[in-house]
């Protein structure tokens, strides 16, 4: 089988490892500051088990999730900016769409859908790094962090907003990436999970 | 190392972050100083001249605004305060409460952060830091400012910073004097720096040429980063 032998492009495959690696320093930090005042209930709110946190305290998170955000922005960029000029046909595009309202065809169905989680995993990625930047530099963004000033329709302050939008990435990247994970084996089991990997 | 080797690396290293996250938070500091540098640079180059975009008077929330203190809570006699500006100034200055409710009041509505996370729209009122600065003719040669406060509290501030239209020496607070609990009589308030930048009971400004990498800041010794710009 030809499968066995083919391999996704260098460059893909290094992205996508160096963004599981940035993605998990982000989420680990990420939940350190986060409970140094929870996002829910405030100081003496519900904390993160420290196994899932990295920087052993408030300022360590900081290095960690501010020494890594460059790299994940950079990373998550070129790989977009790659992804639409080289593979064009690797994003999820409206044919995708049409597959999945029409087409009985099973496997066709598995690959559109797939094609259109993880092309959502990189617009929910971008929309992590737009968050975190208006919570990074809210006043000099305020163009930016103002957006989020829809939420006190609801009682809730942009900050606040913010915030939970920005924490919800985290749930939201790992429920996509059990439907990733399970779409992918599904589709090309082992081989394509190789292809990948290494 | 080859490519096969590496990218095993990569997924291994990435997994046993979970499980290994102990064993990596000594490497934190590392971290922050490899990158620091580079990011103060940028917040630096980010952070304009002018003023911020300011919140309504209807946005200010006193019960968001928590208090963290790091040694108790000084009471300063009013009458007997004074606010000393030294260092690199043509005219070194004892300023008591009088001299600062002559200068100048400015009124602010802005966000004040907090590194822990939570944030409050606050309204300031007093003088502009810059307007104390200039009173005391400070020289271009002053890069940066350190600030003392009553109870030992201290912090440096680059000097752009400290000159920002909206960089307040607050005596007021929402509309009333400024509570002792929130560093009356006179505390730092500002819309583009972090709350552990914003000293409370300030008693002395002293500019200086350069900055003391082992005497930047009560939490900057700590581990905080320095800029902690917004």
């Amino acid at each position: 089988m030809t499968a066995s032998r083919r391999h996704h492009p260098l460059w893909t495959r290094a992205f996508h490892a160096f963004n599981v690696v940035v993605l998990l320093v982000m989420a680990a930090s990420g939940l350190q500051i986060y409970n140094a005042n929870p996002v829910f209930g405030g100081q003496g709110g519900p904390t993160v088990p420290e196994l899932f946190t990295l920087g052993g305290w408030l300022a360590g998170g900081r290095d960690w999730h501010f020494g890594f955000m460059g790299l994940y922005a950079s990373n998550l960029g070129l790989w977009i900016a790659l992804l639409i000029q080289r593979r064009r046909d690797r994003l999820a595009h409206s044919g995708d769409l049409a597959t999945l309202n029409a087409s009985s065809n099973l496997a066709k169905r598995r690959v559109a859908s797939h094609r259109v989680v993880y092309t959502l995993m990189l617009i929910l990625l971008a929309f992590g790094l737009i968050t975190g930047l208006a919570m990074y530099k809210p006043a000099q963004f305020w163009w930016l962090s103002g957006l989020f000033s829809f939420g006190e329709l609801f009682g809730a302050t942009s900050w606040h907003t913010l915030r939970v939008f920005h924490l919800a990435t985290i749930p939201a990247i790992a429920l996509l990436t059990v439907v990733h994970l399970a779409l992918s084996w599904r589709i090309g089991g082992w081989l394509l999970w190789r292809s990948i990997l290494a | 190392m080859n490519r096969r080797q590496f990218l095993g690396l990569a997924y291994s290293s990435g997994s046993s972050l979970l499980l290994g996250g102990c064993a990596l938070n000594r490497f934190s500091e590392g971290v922050g100083n490899a990158t620091q540098p580079l990011n103060e640079r940028i917040e630096a180059l980010l952070q304009g001249k002018g003023k911020v975009p300011e919140f309504r008077r209807d946005q200010v929330d006193p019960g968001a605004l928590l208090v963290n203190s790091f040694n108790g809570m000084p009471r300063l006699d009013p009458a007997r305060y004074r606010l000393r500006v030294e260092g690199l100034v043509r005219q070194p200055l004892q300023l008591n409460l009088a001299d600062l409710a002559a200068l100048p009041q400015q009124e602010i509505t802005i966000r004040h952060v907090c590194v822990e996370g939570w944030a409050a729209i606050v309204n300031w009122s007093g003088v502009r830091l810059a307007d104390v600065l200039a009173l005391a003719g400070f020289s271009s040669l002053g890069g940066y400012l350190a600030i003392e406060s009553a109870d030992q509290f201290f912090t440096t501030w680059d000097i752009t910073s400290a000159l920002h239209p909206q960089t307040l020496l607050a005596t007021g607070m929402n509309g009333a004097p400024l509570p002792v609990v929130n560093g009356a009589p006179v505390r730092l308030a500002s819309p583009i720096k972090l709350g552990y930048k914003l000293s409370k009971w300030v008693t002395g400004l002293e500019v200086i040429p350069s900055l003391d990498s082992l005497r930047r800041g009560t939490w900057e010794d700590n581990g905080y980063e320095w800029f902690a710009g917004l």
